[in-house]
């Protein structure tokens, strides 16, 4: 029996698709209460993992538990999971209300009821001026919020997110998933939610799970994943590295056969040497709105270093340091400096 | 694209529905296929005494008889001339309109769609019944234009609805994209426009050779006693002549629709020929 | 490729609709229109007001060799020979066969068309796309033959009877019944039904399927509450198509049906040919004409409640 204060465990999953073994062996576990991200590039088995917490496909190996139960074989119709989709899926043929009243009809609730818990998520999504309008009227975003509301209204025990923002312009996008993470802070309900732009991943989530080609290479907080990544992969798919092949020691690259890993962040110019700093020409800057990105020629390796301060210009000579530097072997993080 | 591999995980499995589907499958196959095959081993069959399984003996010689009478070469020859003058003349007639409801607005457009429609729900005979005394004074009874005529009429729907969704699905900015390249109007009609169309055009011509080929009750309404075409021929046919002659004169009927089919197969279940039923 | 297809289609025609009005579309578009009109308009027309006792002009020689003609007796017209069949004791149970076949007929077509359709969508695989393949096998066989090859199937010494004599078993002559009929109407309409409602329950997208399985919704549930509303159109099509056709059909009645009482459709021609009565076999098709119209209102209704629907309107 598993641990009934996990609101999910994926236990040992594979699941084979076509001939090919899609996901590998998976295991995540997920408190209660937890927003979790699986991230990953396209491909990686991110919409096919939420599938199976959902039941849509059924595992050739492996356990779902879910709140303490175990779901592995009964039918999403049975799940108590709830899944908002990447085209949010609504029913074109019903209104908002009907779409949001439809999974609380199934449940054989009275109308009374069933009309007081629609407006009531309706006003949680703030749509309560458009529970008359069908799905073909409203935006994009709006949209979404009714997939939300929909999904919500089930009271499930963990909600499912596939791409849910993927759809929306980039400013809509930021604030929807604000409007996402605070409420489901509010509501504490378990989520996860694929999504393959890292920036979302970092600023929404208590934890994300990285993947890659149907395994995960590392279920960390964002922080950690971002100051401790476990393996090359995660590295360069989490933020910007420098990688450089050699050794790493006193601040500088040396010959060797291993990997150096640099955040550009971690790199910092200046004119005048200080300790474990080395002389460095500036090649190009290049502006990225709110800092710049300047490129390094040293004596040991050539560095980009993110710069939002004291920018110098291409050709100014100085000095160059690396406050840390990540350095893996096999592509497993052996140490970091 | 993905296609559909993501089957949908609905519980039917379980062995009492596989049990049923199997049943239902064995079904069709006897009730749709059962009389076509019970047919066509008639034309092969010396006599046949009830209730054995088997004919009593199998011979070729029905298929002799069927060539050696005049007035049923007569009637495959008059077939084969009229139901391909029929495509030609539809074709002619139709697919320049099919372009235009694609491609251009204009006056009465949707009442010329609709109105195609409501022409389709006047019963046939009593369409013909019409037509026949239209074509009393017209002179066209017993005619070979007579009975082109009725046999056009059944096929203007299929030549005008299926292209124009054909038409319709080729996306303007291929067009416009070729146009930008230089392409002269014509080529890009030619090159794109038409390719790309070409399914749905196949189909509709398909299916009207189908419809021409098979047309009888008007044919016979407004051609006898004068033409006979091989689908009227089998009502005077079965009333005069052993089931195996009749079996023989069916098996030849079907030969054309079965190539037509086997090679526009693809596209009719494709979605062309449903496509152009729905008014847009 | 079918979904891509309709989005594409439905886009292309919705451009179109928003265009200004072309003088060269127009005239592209006119001669099939002409020929309807010429040969499907004018003489429904011209058999119209011969059926109302207009006999001269184009109806002069029709109304010299016919019998029983009626003759306008009022400014309109006459009303006599509607009255003549009506009162012809073999027309009500004409009419009523009619009506009984097509509504069995189309309640059954509509059923198993829905039946196949759904396991298509569902379930796909080998099974479902053998057999639709079997299903549109009739398309593709002449009316005739197939009329001439079910009547063979279930005559006296069709092979019914001969399979169920090996077992001791007398199955029924069905040959010359109602029954047979059906079947026989049944076995043409299929293939038509079956394509357009398997391609509309194709187009419903899976996401939204799924979405319904998720709130906890039944097999049935989202067929009644989901399929079914989002493939309306189709739907109405093929049943609106299925009954109009089988009201009017001629050769499945002819090879199959008893010789009294028959489909109005065979007795069109009984009257037009054997009687020798023109007018009163075209007031029987007029009298089909006015049910199958009303068919035809429904199909005409969904097509407009489905664009309301998708906020077209
Ligand atoms: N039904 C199927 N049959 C065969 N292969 C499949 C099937 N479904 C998915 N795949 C394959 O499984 C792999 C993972 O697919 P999945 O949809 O889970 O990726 P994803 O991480 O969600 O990617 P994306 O970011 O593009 O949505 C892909 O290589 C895909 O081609
Ligand atoms: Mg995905």
């Amino acid at each position: 029996m598993s641990n009934a204060t996990h609101g999910l465990e994926l236990i040992g999953l594979t699941k084979i698709l076509g001939g090919r073994v899609i996901i590998d062996n998976l295991n995540l576990t997920v408190e209660k209460g937890e927003m979790v991200s699986l991230l990953g590039p396209s491909g990686c088995g991110k919409t096919t993992t939420l599938r199976m917490i959902a039941g849509f496909l059924i595992p050739e190996k492996g356990t779902v538990n879910v709140a303490g139960k175990d779901v592995t074989n009964l039918g999403p119709e049975k799940r108590p999971s709830a899944m908002v989709f990447q085209n949010y899926a609504l029913w074109p043929h019903m209104t908002v209300f009907k779409n949001v009243a439809y999974p609380l009809k199934i449940r054989k609730m009275g109308k009374a009821e069933i009309e007081k818990r629609v407006h009531e998520v309706l006003e949680v999504v703030n749509l309560m001026h458009h529970k008359d309008s069908r799905p073909g009227q409203i935006s994009g975003g709006e949209q979404q919020r009714v997939a939300l509301a929909r999904a919500l209204v089930q009271e499930p025990d963990i909600l499912l997110l596939d791409e849910p923002l993927s759809n929306l312009d980039a400013k809509l996008r930021v604030k929807v998933r604000e409007d996402i993470r605070d409420l489901q802070r509010r509501l504490g309900i378990t989520t996860v939610i694929v999504t393959h732009d890292q920036d979302e991943a970092l600023s929404i989530s208590d934890r994300i799970a990285v993947m890659n080609e149907g395994r995960i290479e590392q279920f960390s907080t964002p922080q950690d994943l971002y100051d401790q990544p476990a393996t090359e992969y995660v590295a360069n798919f989490i933020g910007s590295l420098n990688r450089i092949e050699g050794g790493y020691a006193d601040g500088q690259v040396i010959p060797g056969n291993e990997v150096v890993g640099i955040r550009p962040e971690d790199v910092s110019f200046s004119k005048s040497q200080v300790a474990g700093s080395y002389p460095a020409t500036v090649e190009l800057v290049v502006p990225r709105g709110h800092f710049h990105e300047v490129y390094l020629k040293r004596a040991d390796a050539s560095l980009r270093a993110f710069v939002s301060i004291d920018v110098p210009k291409a050709g100014d000579i100085g000095f160059a340091k690396v406050s840390k530097a990540l350095v893996y072997k096999d592509g497993k993080l052996v140490r970091t400096a | 694209m993905a296609k559909r591999e993501n089957n949908l995980n609905l519980q039917t499995g379980s062995l009492v529905t596989r049990f049923f589907i199997g049943v239902f499958v064995a079904f069709m196959a006897v009730f749709i296929l059962g009389p076509l095959i019970w047919l066509a081993l008639q034309a092969f069959s010396t006599t046949w005494t009830f209730p054995n399984l088997k004919p009593d003996g199998w011979t070729l010689v029905w298929w002799k008889r069927v060539f050696e009478t005049p007035s049923m070469v007569e009637a495959i020859r008059n077939s084969f001339i009229t139901a391909p003058i029929v495509v030609l003349v539809s074709a002619v007639i139709c697919l320049p309109a099919a372009y235009a409801a694609a491609r251009y607005n204009y006056l009465g457009r949707r009442v010329f769609l609709i109105g195609m429609f409501a022409a389709n729900s006047f019963p046939k005979l009593g369409l013909f019944a019409s037509i026949a005394t239209l074509f009393y004074t017209l002179n066209l009874m017993g005619t070979m234009v007579g009975v082109i005529i009725i046999q056009l009429l059944g096929t203007i729907i299929y030549m005008t609805w299926i292209p124009a969704a054909a038409f319709a699905a080729v996306p303007k900015n291929l067009e416009e994209a070729a146009r930008d390249a230089g392409a002269s109007k014509f080529r890009v009609f030619r090159g794109i426009t038409l390719r790309l169309a070409a399914p749905g055009i196949l189909v509709a011509m398909v299916m009207s050779f189908i419809s021409a080929f098979d047309e009888a009750q008007g044919t016979y309404l407004v051609g006898s006693p004068e033409i006979f075409t091989m689908p009227t021929e089998m009502y005077s046919l079965v009333l005069t002549y052993p089931v195996q002659i009749a079996a023989v004169f069916s098996i030849l009927l079907a030969v054309p629709s079965v190539i037509l089919i086997g090679l526009a197969r693809k596209h009719i279940i494709g979605g062309q020929l449903a496509e152009g039923f729905q008014i847009k | 490729m079918t979904t891509t297809n309709t989005v594409a289609t439905k886009e292309g025609f919705a451009e179109v609709k928003a265009a200004k009005l072309s003088t060269l579309g127009f005239f592209m578009a006119l001669p099939p229109v002409l020929v309807v009109i010429l040969f499907v308009g004018l003489p429904i027309f011209v058999a119209f007001i011969f059926s109302i006792g207009y006999t001269g002009g184009p109806n002069r020689v029709i109304s010299i060799i016919g019998q029983d003609i009626y003759k306008k007796d009022s400014w309109w017209g006459t009303a006599d020979a509607y009255l003549a069949v009506v009162k012809d004791p073999r027309f009500l149970p004409d009419f009523a066969l009619t009506m009984v076949v097509t509504f069995v007929s189309t309640l059954v077509v509509l059923t198993m068309a829905m039946g196949m359709g759904l396991y298509q969508r569902i379930k796909g695989g080998k099974v479902a796309s053998v057999l639709s393949m079997l299903s549109l096998v009739p398309l593709f066989v002449p009316v005739v033959i197939a009329a001439y090859a079910i009547a063979q199937f279930y005559n006296g010494v069709g092979f019914m009877r001969t399979f169920m004599a090996q077992f001791g078993i007398e199955f029924p002559v069905i040959t010359a019944t109602r029954n047979a009929i059906i079947i026989g109407t049944i076995w043409t309409s299929l293939p038509f039904a079956i394509l357009m409602i398997t391609s509309g329950l194709q187009s419903v997208p899976n996401a939204l399927i799924e979405t319904a399985q998720d709130a906890g919704a039944s097999f049935m549930r989202i067929v009644r509450t989901i399929l079914i509303p989002l493939a309306f159109v189709p739907i109405v099509i093929a049943g609106t198509f299925t009954a109009i056709g089988i009201m009017g059909s001629f050769t499945v009645p002819l090879f199959l049906g008893p010789n009294q009482p028959t489909m109005l459709g065979v007795e069109i021609s009984n009257f037009f040919t054997a009687y020798n009565r023109p007018q009163q076999s075209i007031v029987m098709a007029f009298i089909i004409f006015a049910a199958a119209s009303g068919i035809a209102v429904l199909y005409i209704w969904a097509n407009i409640r489905s664009a309301k629907q998708s906020g077209r309107i």
